[in-house]
């Protein structure tokens, strides 16, 4: 039986002990009474989030406390808008990554609303001694602080550990970073891609003698931002236990290295190389043998599905739904040992088969007698068609004042009875000001106008 | 600076330190999110059918044996566990898994619908008759819909989920290529451990246990980056292309050659003036900048007219230099690069020795291994040492006289 089974007293800093009365007084700063906060609900309610992340890694990871209670406080700076913000990934217009937006719209940026949901959002100029003191007072309200900038940006503006916890006893301060903050490369930049490189996530990626094909998306940056999340849930869940705070240091590269899987092991135990014409093996296995196994073309411009075969009842049952054919009884395909060691023929076999049908009929056809089969599926697949998921509703939408109507990726877990609260759409540009410092923090008036006139906010 | 260079002088133990853990996991999944838990100090007690769980049928092989007790594959997802032999299947071995649910915190399981049902194991009642326990389910398509009972692998999973579509070459007649690694189970698990975070939390305030219910496709739904928000706001689908984002439409490639036929990642941003000039110094230090170093390319507009004799330099820039060269320098002149590591290349990495990232295991026929390390470092509690997954039963004895 668990210690957590035993009496536990969640730990919740006075600052949040005593937050204030909703913002009747600050009623004025949201001309739409639904975007103002008001008391969370789950999990992590009673924990403020002073939070310093920005791009996609640390915005991520936060979201997903945000989802469940707790209070995040989004700090963004006027002068350095986060890239989000200023991708043009807009409404009704087409743009590739690369291709900016000369003079964005902050508030218009999809990127941005899709991974600030449920967040508050303030402007802080830290390059002002006024704008590091309201950090300190900020951080000082806050049980955890959170930071994805490369190395030392925190230090530069004084925030050590150490000076975090005179700020705030019991701090959670995580630490995101590509490469972690020891070590000879911690200063390196990085983003998805490069991480990738790095963990040998990309190398192990491809069809065998090709270069590598790698990922078409910043799978580390997610992946790290999941970490992350977990790492901050794990230490609110041993202060809630111990009292006691806890500086996290996560390494992207390192998670990628632990997402290597067991092929890490061939490597280290068997001292097998992964150069040479016969690695990566494309979408074949090589570790459960399974034949057929690949990603095959359908009826229209780049439809494929995937299928996969692991045995013989399902290799029987494979052959059977493709209607006997002479040669899948050939010598050749009547083992799974036979069927790998000849699956270019067989391959060749599959995609002229598969060739002339619909993706979506050969995958329920193949599913309903017990062959593995998924259809590769575009994010407009997933959004407009895909039955389980409309079912589960795993997206989701809400208004937001400048884009309007918009769609959301959620959470893809079930839970009995812990809610999801989706109160609101990402901040716009400093739009927590007001109930953030005067409101929580109890900012007069007439210095929130003068700090705000002055650039400091 | 950092949390490994602030050593409290007490350390609390790992978090999940006295929790127990059930498992009833039959693929990478479900293995690797008991696996995280036991990294963080919980008790995980893995139950296997006596012929060894499914995982340990699965290759590769220590020393190239197959066998129950040399499959890698079984090693990397269990490592720190206890094995018990548990036939759920046979007459009375939902009976035998209730009571020791019972005195658990938490139940990890990967059955599907049906397969729960031929078992006689109902979930929702499960969790009615031991309302403090934890169940995490953690299944293809999730305990409800359409799908719920279709059968899925690694590749279906990405495929159907989506990340496959972002994943292969420049050119469409290659289908969509999987990346390598298990992902879509990893994915999973990565969920699966915040479904266990935030139910655990959730306990901590209010006493009770939960039923969750992860589904592998939706958390691949939900990992495609930008393939969403590109769908969500101008409506479009991104294509794939080789080794760099997939994108509405086509961008130059990010994939560099080196002399010592390796690759590094760069993507070249012309729109950047800092990490434009970065470069050309770089380049130029090793007499490779040619007429790039002209005012005329300061102007972005010139630049992006010029595009293809810049990225022509940039590629005989890198095949005159090693991978490590390219990737040492080019990080040191502030450019966001990566080599292209192999595995074999990171037991050897500089900055990985200095973190001691990677540990060794000793395995139960005295040999060790090196694994990798903790996914996180705490300044308050350290990750349980990486212990050798259990012999097949090795905890029967042990296990029965509790």
């Amino acid at each position: 039986m668990g210690r957590a089974r035993e009496g536990i007293t969640l730990l919740v800093t006075t600052a949040e002990a005593t937050r204030s009365k909703p913002p009747e007084a600050d009623s004025g700063a949201y001309p739409d009474p639904l975007r103002r906060p008001g008391p969370r609900r789950g999990p992590l309610s009673g924990v403020r989030i002073a939070d310093f992340c920005w791009m996609g890694v640390g915005a991520c990871a936060t979201r997903l406390l945000g989802d469940f209670g707790a209070t995040v406080i989004r700090i963004e700076n006027r002068a350095n808008l986060d890239m989000p913000r200023r991708l043009p990934i807009y409404k009704g217009e087409v743009r590739t990554y690369g291709d900016e937006d000369a003079n964005p719209d902050p508030n218009k940026g999809g990127l941005f609303n899709n991974y600030n949901r449920n967040k508050l959002g303030v402007t802080l100029n830290m390059r002002d001694p006024r704008g590091r003191e309201l950090a300190d007072r900020l951080i000082a309200s806050s049980s955890v602080l959170t930071e994805n900038f490369a190395p030392g940006v925190m230090e530069r503006w004084g925030l050590t550990y150490e000076r975090v916890r005179e700020l705030s006893p019991a701090v959670i301060y995580a630490r995101m970073s590509g490469f972690g903050h020891t070590g000879p490369h911690a200063e390196n930049k990085s983003y998805g891609p490069v991480v990738q490189a790095v963990s040998g996530l990309s190398h192990i990626s491809g069809l065998p003698g090709e270069e590598p094909s790698g990922w078409g998306l910043s799978y580390m940056d997610n992946e790290a931002a999941f970490f992350n999340a977990a790492a901050l849930m794990m230490a609110i869940y041993n202060r809630n236990l111990t009292g006691l705070g806890s500086e996290i240091d996560v390494s992207a590269v390192e998670a990628g290295i632990n997402l290597l899987g067991p092929l890490l092991l061939d490597v280290s135990v068997n001292g097998r190389s992964t150069r040479g014409p016969e690695f990566p093996p494309g979408n074949r296995l090589e570790e459960p043998h399974a034949a057929p196994h690949g990603v095959y073309p359908c009826v229209g411009e780049d439809r494929w599905i995937a299928i996969a075969v692991f045995d013989e009842v399902e290799w029987r049952a494979l052959v059977a739904a493709m209607g006997n054919p002479a040669w899948a009884s050939e010598a050749r395909f009547a083992t799974l040992a036979a069927r790998v060691a000849n699956q270019d023929a067989l391959d060749a076999k599959m995609a002229a088969w598969t060739a002339d049908k619909d993706r979506f009929v050969l995958m329920h056809g193949l599913q309903a007698v017990g062959v593995r089969a998924g259809a590769v599926q575009t994010a407009e697949d997933l959004n407009e068609t895909d039955p389980q998921i409309a079912e589960r509703g795993v997206y989701f939408e809400m208004d937001h004042p400048v884009i309007g109507e918009a769609r959301f990726e959620g959470t893809p877990i079930q839970f009995s009875s812990i809610p999801q609260e989706n109160w609101r759409s990402a901040p716009l540009l400093a739009e927590d000001n007001a109930y953030v410092f005067k409101t929580l923090l109890g900012m007069g008036d007439e210095e929130f106008e003068t700090l705000t006139a002055e650039g400091v906010l | 600076m950092g949390a490994q260079s602030l050593k409290p002088a007490t350390k609390t133990p790992p978090p999940f330190t006295g929790l127990r853990v059930i498992e009833l996991a039959e693929d990478p999944a479900g293995e690797y999110a008991g696996r995280l838990l036991a990294e963080m100090g919980a008790e995980v007690l893995k139950l296997e059918p006596v012929d060894g769980a499914p995982s340990r049928k699965v290759g590769p092989w220590a020393g190239g044996v197959a066998g129950p007790e040399t499959s890698l594959n079984f090693r990397y997802y269990n490592s720190n566990k206890r094995s018990v032999l548990l036939e759920v299947t046979a007459p009375g071995g939902v009976a035998a898994l209730k009571s020791l649910t019972a005195n658990a915190d938490v139940f990890i399981t990967t059955l599907q619908p049906a397969a729960l049902k031929a078992i006689g194991l109902d979930l929702a009642v499960l969790h009615a008759e031991q309302p403090s326990l934890i169940i995490l389910s953690v299944t293809a398509f999730g305990l409800t819909g359409p799908w719920a009972d279709y059968k899925s692998s690694d590749l279906i999973a990405l495929a159907a989920g989506g990340p496959l579509n972002s994943c292969g070459y420049d050119d469409h007649s290659i289908p969509p290529i999987r990346p390598g690694g298990n992902q879509g189970y990893h994915t999973a698990a990565s969920f699966a451990h915040i479904g266990a975070m935030l139910a655990l939390l959730n306990r901590q305030q209010t006493g009770e246990g939960q039923l969750v219910d992860v589904s592998m496709h939706e958390a691949c739904a939900v990992n495609i980056e930008l393939a969403n928000p590109y769908w969500f706001y101008p409506r479009i689908n991104v294509q794939r292309q080789t080794c760099r984002h997939a994108q509405p439409s086509p961008t130059q490639s990010a994939l560099f050659r080196s002399a010592d036929d390796r690759f590094v990642y760069f993507a070249l941003i012309l729109s950047d003036p800092r990490a434009w000039a970065a470069l050309v110094k770089w380049m130029d230090g090793k007499g490779m900048a040619a007429d790039l170093v002209e005012p005329a390319y300061n102007d972005l507009a010139y630049r992006q007219a010029h595009f293809y004799e810049i990225q022509s330099l940039v590629e005989c820039f890198f095949l005159i230099q090693t991978a490590h060269e390219a990737y040492h320098d080019g990080q040191a002149a502030g450019l966001p690069i990566g080599v292209l590591n192999a595995p074999e290349d990171l037991f050897e990495d500089e900055h990985l020795l200095a973190r001691g990232f990677f540990k060794e295991v000793e395995e139960a026929d005295g040999s060790s291994a090196l694994y990798p390390g903790p996914s996180y470092v705490f300044s308050a509690f350290d990750a349980v040492p990486r212990t050798r997954a259990p012999k097949l039963g090795e905890h029967q004895v042990a296990e029965l006289a509790r």
